[in-house]
């Protein structure tokens, strides 16, 4: 079953990027094949790959279980968020937060999650931006 | 030739040099360890060191091939340990190196690894002092029509790779193909599957991809398993000895030499580069030692002694174009071929006659690094195996949160962080289908080059397509192709109706 | 960090030595050169001229760093800089007479004269056809002759994109011997005059349009031959490649190599990168440096660059609707 749901998302990718590639616009020169030539053809292996899937299915992988799943969402959603608050908040205090909830989650005790968090925070810092000299979000602070 | 080669070493061969190829080496081993920081962008963030302390064009030269080939080394680190390719030329290594050390091999992989590394970079030194001039003519037998049938070689032999099903493998090629298209065409300037969207015009570069198919996956498979504290199975991973048997080390001698073979030839070519030299001494290994599929991907040693020995080996032959006709054959050697420049010297045909210094220096510098790397790295094979002492449940937020970091300390942009945790929840679901990662690294790796190849050779023949078996070489590889690509389904096929009567063993999904 | 100390000290040291007239109150922080095309293209070669020599003639305390940001011919570069660091104090973009043709033909999507500010230009080079050394093709002639009878005879790489100037060039060529639809030229797009170079070697195609510096390693070494420059008169330097007007096409491609920066930087920054890009223009080594090139001085700043900008655009755009590539 798990197949035949992915192989008529993938149908629908397959086509959704067919048309996609029907509205490039085009310049107002152009080589002998196009820039269109090629999504064609990747479409339609895409689409012809999906509905393999379709007709000949695998066995179904084992999925979570409604609670497991809810978790991997969340920390999708921490990991989101922690991507929108670096240019607001710098980037050692959210990386604190982050790294503090992946820690929780995978079964440390909260206050040494944040500890961990605090560490490589830390860490990262010294080691990305003073030793290694790359740039990070700098926030109001400054780090 | 060897007189040059002599004065070289008195170049380089100084204690400040010496010193500087130290520390390169450390760095790069540390840069290609960490995910989402490669070599490329290794070289490129110690370009300004270089040139802020005021050293000299051999020096310079020196300190940066050092961090080039450590990087190298470093990628294949946490290939092992964590499955999560470092960069990715190191990508292959997983296949074969994670699951050695989930048998308790860790250190012997590394070693073997390192052993491989060595070798193959070695040889391709030789090659490139032997043979530069001459590497060049092949290099120039590719045209546009080759390079594409080059590049659908590679796809063809994909088949079986990391997946059991052919038209998954086919899928994840297709989309990580798709996922290249997006952005301008470099053609023509058109905007692709970009839909406004400014952050989409670059391209979507294929670090975030890797580092979020990889290592967040990683992060939410481990999410998915742990049930109130007690995580997976890796809690009680062992590390093992350090030095691998002999008979292990002498089995891996002719996948050594096979894979030097093959990614010091994939280097020489511009626009294949290190990722392909890997990917093809992998796969020529396993059709070549183990046709039937039956150790491959499970831990077997010579799944990761060719791989190293490919990238490192394309590592060297990459400098061959980039040398002889100025053109970068990779990422890194495009920087590289930067730093030349920016020391005034422009690589081209006459660049071993014009400076011949600053070549055998450069020639010398790839020596050192290269003995450097291999004596610093088996003693530290130790330290490294400690990283999996570090319980699962700190060591993976960590490894996430370096992830972010290399990524948005090169682009500098929220929308890749996030994008990334977009391919991080992709990766996901398709691990859960036996989806395989590496073709979609791989499509979006080559996808243009693969496309842009195929439009010149259009615009050559005029859209006739027999341009693209025009030539003998075109017709060698696609037989090369064809064959790759059938002769696992036919085999396959046969195996399975042998094998129906033993149980299936093996189930994991990794 | 060792070397972030050693190196401030040295800047120190430089900026006290040097008597620096261009440091208005703006001070360039990490300053960063955008190069839009892989390393080793004409663009490459102005970022890293231009950050070496504002480092080492102590203009700029930081080094600058040189980023390539390859694609669309440069669009992608364009539409970085006024879409996302429109206020960047600290960038400057090489540019050359691609970049103008690329507006003028409105290639980079809504892009005008004003998008950007015009920081100047320090260097032209002409245009040049190369074949390879075993090449049937001995003169100009002969190639035009052969694309008279059948256009798509004669293969032409290029490192710009189509309708870019390398593509350009032979176009007008062509336009000059009387072939009636230019635009059927077969021009193969190659990322760079690095990669086009190798088209040629290889013999994937029959010529190459690009500019005179990319190919004189290759001229040197016997691999190629120049069969015409595109310049008034035959170069000093080289004076053995003869003109494409005294073959009879009177066709001028000079490529003019220069910068520009965001259009929404200060005033002081926008004055400060103009100060320093003229006292580096006017240093001996850079000027030696650019005759090494086979670059020649072709000099202009400030508001004479805003009007130079104005015109080569303007004159692009005219001809590409002589030549009928765009309405």
């Amino acid at each position: 079953m798990s197949d035949r749901i992915f192989g008529a998302v993938g149908l629908a990718l397959g086509i959704f990027y067919l048309w996609a590639a029907t509205i490039i616009p085009d310049s107002f020169m152009s080589d002998v094949v196009g820039p269109r030539a090629f999504p064609y053809i990747v479409g339609a292996i895409i689409c012809i790959c999906a509905i393999i899937f379709l007709i000949l299915p695998d066995p179904d992988p084992v999925w979570p279980g409604l609670r497991d799943l809810a978790e991997i969402i969340f920390a999708g959603a921490v990991m989101f968020l922690y991507g929108w608050a670096l240019s607001p908040a710098g980037f050692v205090v959210p990386t604190v937060f982050a790294t503090a909830y992946l820690t929780w989650r995978l079964g440390t005790p909260p206050l040494w999650s944040l500890v961990t968090g605090a560490a490589t925070s830390v860490g990262i810092y010294v080691v990305f931006h003073l030793v290694l000299g790359l740039s990070l979000a700098k926030g109001p602070w400054g780090f | 030739m060897l007189s040059n080669l002599g004065d070289g070493f008195l170049i380089a061969m100084t204690w400040q040099n010496l010193l500087l190829a130290l520390m390169g080496c450390f760095l790069g081993t540390l840069m290609g360890a960490l995910p989402g920081l490669g070599p490329a962008n290794g070289v490129a963030i110690l370009i300004p060191i270089a040139f802020s302390l005021g050293l000299g064009p051999t020096a310079s030269l020196i300190l940066l091939t050092s961090v080039y080939y450590g990087a190298m080394y470093g990628g294949r680190i946490s290939s092992i340990l964590l499955n999560i390719p470092g960069d990715e030329p190191a990508m292959m290594t997983c296949l074969d190196g994670y699951p050695m050390a989930r048998q308790g091999l860790a250190g012997e992989a590394l070693t073997l690894s390192g052993i491989a590394s060595f070798v193959g970079a070695f040889f391709a030194t030789w090659g490139l002092v032997l043979l530069a001039p001459q590497l060049v003519k092949i290099a120039l037998l590719f045209g546009p029509a080759e390079y594409f049938v080059l590049f659908t070689l590679a796809f063809a032999t994909l088949g079986g790779i990391s997946s059991t099903n052919q038209a998954k493998s086919a899928f994840a090629a297709a989309l990580g193909l798709g996922i290249a298209m997006i952005g301008s065409d470099s053609q023509t300037g058109s905007q692709r599957f970009t839909f406004g969207e400014i952050h989409l015009y670059d391209g979507i570069d294929f670090l975030i991809a890797i580092v979020g198919l990889f290592a967040l996956s990683e992060v939410f498979i481990f999410l998915e398993h742990h049930k109130g504290g007690a995580v997976g199975n890796s809690g009680a991973m062992k590390i093992g000895r350090i030095m691998p048997d002999w008979p292990m080390v002498r089995r891996c001698i002719p996948t050594m030499g096979r894979g030097t073979v093959i990614g010091f030839i994939a280097g020489v070519l511009p626009g294949a580069g290190a990722s392909l030299g890997s990917f093809l001494a992998y796969s020529v290994e396993r059709s070549t030692v183990d046709p039937d599929n039956k150790t491959f991907g499970k831990g077997d040693p010579r799944g990761v002694a060719a791989p190293e020995a490919g990238n490192n080996a394309a590592s060297g032959g990459a400098l061959v174009p980039m040398l002889a006709l100025g053109v970068p054959g990779s990422g890194t050697t495009a920087v590289l071929l930067a730093v030349l420049l920016q020391l005034n010297i422009t690589p081209g045909p006459l660049l071993f006659q014009k400076n011949p210094d600053i070549v055998w220096g450069l020639i010398a510098a790839l020596f050192i690094g290269n003995v450097m790397l291999l004596l610093m790295n088996i003693p530290m094979v130790g330290l490294f195996t400690r990283v999996l002492l570090v319980p699962t449940r700190i060591l993976m937020p960590v490894v996430a949160m370096i992830s972010f970091v290399g990524i948005y300390s090169i682009t500098g942009s929220t929308f890749d962080v996030m994008l990334m945790v977009g391919f991080g929840l992709m990766g996901w679901v398709l691990r859960k289908l036996d989806v395989p990662m590496v073709p979609i690294i791989l499509g979006i790796l080559l996808g243009n080059e693969m496309e842009v190849n195929m439009r010149r050779a259009m615009t050559i023949s005029d859209g006739d397509w027999s341009i693209f078996v025009g030539s003998p070489l075109a017709i060698v590889l696609w037989v090369v192709a064809i064959a790759g690509f059938l002769a696992p389904i036919v085999v396959g096929r046969v195996l399975r109706r042998k094998q129906a009567a033993l149980s299936d063993e093996i189930a994991e999904g990794d | 960090m060792t070397f972030k100390t050693t190196f401030a000290a040295a800047a120190v040291l430089m900026t006290a030595l040097l008597p620096v007239g261009a440091q208005a109150e703006f001070k360039a922080e990490n300053p960063q050169c955008i190069a839009p095309s892989n390393p080793g293209g004409g663009w490459d070669y102005i970022c890293r001229t231009t950050a070496k020599y504002l480092f080492d003639l102590g203009l700029i305390d930081d080094a600058m760093q040189v980023t390539n940001m390859s694609g669309g011919g440069g669009g992608v570069a364009f539409a970085h800089v006024t879409k996302e660091r429109n206020e960047d104090n600290n960038l400057i973009v090489a540019a050359s007479m691609s970049t103008s043709a690329r507006i003028a033909q409105g290639i980079y999507e809504g892009a005008t004269k004003e998008s950007v500010h015009w920081l100047a230009t320090f260097g032209a080079e002409y245009g040049a056809i190369a074949v390879d050394a075993d090449s049937e093709y001995q003169s100009l002639n002969q190639i035009m002759d052969a694309i008279k009878a059948d256009p798509r005879s004669v293969g032409i790489a290029g490192g710009s994109s189509v309708g870019g100037y390398d593509h350009i060039k032979p176009m007008l060529l062509a336009q000059a011997a009387g072939v009636e639809d230019v635009t059927k030229l077969k021009y193969v797009a190659f990322s760079g005059g690095g990669e086009a170079m190798t088209g040629l070697l290889s013999g994937s195609v029959q010529a190459l349009s690009g500019d005179l510096s990319e190919m004189l390693g290759f001229l040197e070494s016997g691999d190629i031959r120049i069969v015409a420059i595109l310049s008034p008169e035959r170069l000093s330097g080289h004076p053995d490649i003869p003109t494409a007007k005294e073959q009879g096409y009177d066709v001028i491609g000079a490529n003019w190599r220069g910068l520009y920066m965001p259009a929404g930087a200060s005033d002081e920054a926008k004055e400060f990168w103009k100060n320093a890009i003229q006292t580096m223009t006017e240093s001996d080594a850079f000027q030696a440096d650019l005759k090494a090139a086979s670059i020649e001085p072709f000099n202009n700043f400030g508001a004479d660059m805003d009007a130079y900008a104005a015109k080569t655009i303007e004159d692009v755009r005219t001809l590409s609707k002589e030549i009928g590539i765009i309405q």
